[in-house]
């Protein structure tokens, strides 16, 4: 049984289409990420999931329920703006929003010192939001979505603001939630972290899941069009090698080049090698932001 | 999961009640209060204790006038104007004014030639143009002393002086056609009284927590607290549980306020001044208080409903001023309608008013403090306000579920349609 299942969702508003025949599964323990420029209807489908909006078709099933009230208290939800109440304590309102999503006031208030704890800042409890800075308040707010260990998990652009450190810190702990078995679905701009962190990707476009899949199987699908190669001189006459599409020169050294054929790489190395010892040399795969920039880009017309 | 109604609903009460803004204008409002309760006893201490004024005159005018006035004054128990003779012409009372000996002069005109029964016109300076109470005080004293010498230059006996001056007796009687007698004339003050208070409080009340609530719900908005809260809880329930939260806030405060004040006023110093002014706590008929809440609850909460849903459908606080403003000229409206209504309360505007929703509150109340309405009119009002309370619940509700996810500008009313539904709701 997936944790969350979509099928073929719908939904209109007025005569614009804002998801149009979206289906993923996630299943228990997986990241799975949503992508797609900005517009593209991930927060109209990360609502439908959240039980805000009703799809006009297909259907959304929580660990094959679906949706009702009881689904809720096992919902957590971080919204891409990000908000508390300005005037009030941490604990105030982390224990309000718990409450509300049925946990009990002494689970939750114990539930919040440990997480308090684990972002180290168990100073913060007594504090009132106003008084934290940004990142700090990006703690709390993720402390809130969490907080009432819920199974299924929607983190919008969780690291947007973030500085490194805490970057790394939020990482980490989103990867504990999905080895402890939460199902998470993860939006975000950031093709590195998606590269890291999820199994399954749909990338949408103008309300179309575009791509969808594994995304090793994904890079398989897009052709291998970049190679690097350095050596201690200068290597000449690489962009007359049969299938080099263009040579780019890197400061530090080395060429990254484009090719237009798979087999452009063994001659590139011969190429090279007849001119001396060679340093380096890679044939990249597809980057999943090039994927991205080629998927939607080519479909922006 | 009603539990999540009360959770909103208690931390809507701790937050208010915590909040610096709420304790201090409470505070200050008790105390002016207290002040206010206690006005009857303070005006009657300093004003028993208020000095006569001293009113100078120059020495060998009129003297005769001059006399009447010491004899009226002398008769009063608590003369409010002192004579005080100063030798010399006007130059010589205005020294005496400048020098702070007296606080006004008065002066007599004395033409040539006196025509038959000529009375003197009187002239009072003082230091400051409204000096009314001396002013009136010696007018009326002059006014006497005029009478008293036409009548005895009429020649008429002391008997027939004595009944001129006696005044008519005319008592105002309030019929009443469900109890058997009338109010008498200190149930009615009463009635005005608490009318007059109830509708000031349903005003302020209104104004005062719906403009709460309505800030409340767009600052969630605008914070984007709204959105974790609406997948938490439905907003059904969030919405109730704030109107009903910032209700017994309201109660709270009113009834801390309202008691100040009624504890001042029924304290023991205060009986005799509340005596003297014919106000008798006891004499407010307790069915009237019973319609009072009544009527303060359903204004309440037609109104708080109305303050949600369009707290709910603007997304930041500095365009909130301008959606209520329809709200709050409705009860402005409301309130001016009741203002004019306490003295025609059987004007025909305030008979068709009377069944506007938005109006009855204010009216229906009026009516039935001031007025004998048939038992028809009161059952239709109150039938339309209770049935326009649930629909207009139900519609802020919609309105609600649909506006609290609507960002950016505020939406048209065929915008919310549309998104009511989009949404399905």
């Amino acid at each position: 049984m997936k944790a969350l299942q979509v099928e073929r969702i719908i939904k209109n508003f007025g005569d614009k289409t804002a998801v149009n025949g979206l289906s993923f599964e996630v299943s228990q323990g997986e990241i799975y990420g949503l992508l797609g420029a900005n517009g593209a209807g991930k927060t109209t489908t990360m609502r439908m999931i959240l039980g805000l909006i009703l799809p006009d078709e297909g259907d959304i099933r929580y660990a094959g329920k679906a949706y009702s009230n009881e689904q809720l208290s096992m919902l957590g939800y971080l919204p891409e703006e990000r908000g508390m109440y300005p005037k009030i304590k941490v604990s105030d309102q982390i224990i309000y929003l718990a409450q509300l999503r049925g946990m009990s006031r002494k689970d939750a208030d114990q539930n919040l010192k440990r997480w308090l704890d684990k972002f180290q800042v168990p100073e913060y409890y007594n504090k009132k939001v106003e008084e934290l800075s940004k990142g700090n308040q990006q703690k709390i707010q993720f402390i809130a979505a969490v907080i009432h260990n819920p199974r299924v998990l929607i983190l919008d652009e969780a690291f947007s603001g973030l500085d490194p450190v805490n970057v790394e810190l939020l990482k980490s702990t989103v990867k504990e939630l999905r080895d402890g078995g939460t199902s998470i679905v993860f939006s975000t701009h950031r093709m590195e972290h998606v590269e890291e962190l999820c199994r399954n990707i749909t990338i949408m476009h103008k309300s179309n899941p575009v791509l969808q899949g594994p995304i090793k199987e994904i890079k398989k699908k897009f052709p291998q069009e970049r190679v690097v190669v350095a050596s201690e001189g200068d290597i000449s006459g690489l962009e007359n090698v049969a299938g080099v599409v263009n040579v780019l020169r890197h400061e530090h050294g080395g060429y990254e080049l484009k090719v237009d054929d798979p087999q452009a790489g063994q001659r590139i190395l011969q190429h090279a090698l007849a001119q001396g010892p060679i340093k380096r040399f890679e044939v990249l795969e597809p980057t999943l932001n090039e994927i991205f920039i080629k998927t939607v880009g080519e479909n922006h017309e | 999961m009603n539990n999540s109604l009360w959770t909103v609903l208690g931390f809507t009460v701790r937050n208010k009640l915590r909040s610096k803004a709420f304790i201090i204008l409470t505070v200050i409002l008790a105390v002016l209060l207290v002040v206010v309760g206690n006005l009857p006893y303070l005006i009657d201490k300093l004003g028993g204790g208020d000095k006569a004024t001293k009113v100078g005159y120059a020495e060998g005018q009129q003297p005769a006038i001059v006399q009447g006035l010491k004899d009226y004054y002398a008769h009063l128990p608590e003369p409010a104007v002192e004579l005080i003779a100063v030798k010399g012409s006007e130059q010589q009372l205005k020294d005496a004014l400048e020098k702070g000996d007296i606080s006004g002069y008065l002066a007599f005109d004395e033409p040539s030639e006196i025509p038959a029964g000529y009375f003197p016109k009187a002239t009072y300076s003082s230091k400051s143009a409204f000096s009314g109470g001396t002013s009136s005080s010696l007018t009326a004293a002059l006014q006497k002393i005029k009478t008293d010498k036409i009548i005895k230059d009429a020649g008429m006996t002391e008997e027939q002086k004595r009944q001129l001056s006696t005044p008519v007796s005319l008592a105002t009687q309030k019929v009443s056609f469900s109890n058997e007698k009338g109010k008498t004339e200190e149930e009615q003050g009463m009635a005005i009284g608490l009318t007059y208070v109830m509708i000031i409080l349903l005003f302020m009340s209104v104004m005062i927590s719906g403009q709460l609530i309505a800030t409340e719900i767009t600052a969630e908005k605008s914070s984007r607290v709204m959105e974790i809260i609406v997948t938490s809880v439905s907003p059904l329930k969030q919405m109730w549980g704030k109107i009903l939260g910032t209700f017994i806030v309201a109660m709270l405060q009113l009834v801390i306020l309202v008691g100040a004040l009624v504890i001042n006023l029924l304290s023991p110093q205060n009986k005799d001044s509340l005596d003297k002014l014919g106000i008798d706590l006891s004499s407010i008929d307790p069915t009237l208080v019973v319609y009072a809440i009544g009527f303060y609850l359903a204004g309440f909460f037609l109104y708080a409903t109305l303050f949600a849903a369009v707290g709910s459908i603007v997304s930041r606080t500095e365009d909130l001023g301008q959606a209520v403003l329809p709200i709050t000229m409705l009860t402005l409206v409301g309130f001016y309608v009741a203002m004019f209504g306490l003295t025609h309360p059987d004007h025909i505007l305030i008979q068709v008013c009377q069944y506007v929703p938005f109006f009855a509150p204010f009216l229906m109340f009026l009516r039935i403090g001031l007025s004998e309405p048939a038992w028809w009119e009161i059952v239709l009002s109150v039938g339309i306000l209770f049935v326009s309370i649930l629909a207009i619940g139900w519609l802020s509700a919609k309105i609600y579920r649909v506006g609290v996810l609507m960002y950016g500008k505020r939406p048209s009313v065929k915008e919310i349609v549309k998104a009511m539904r989009a949404y399905k709701v």
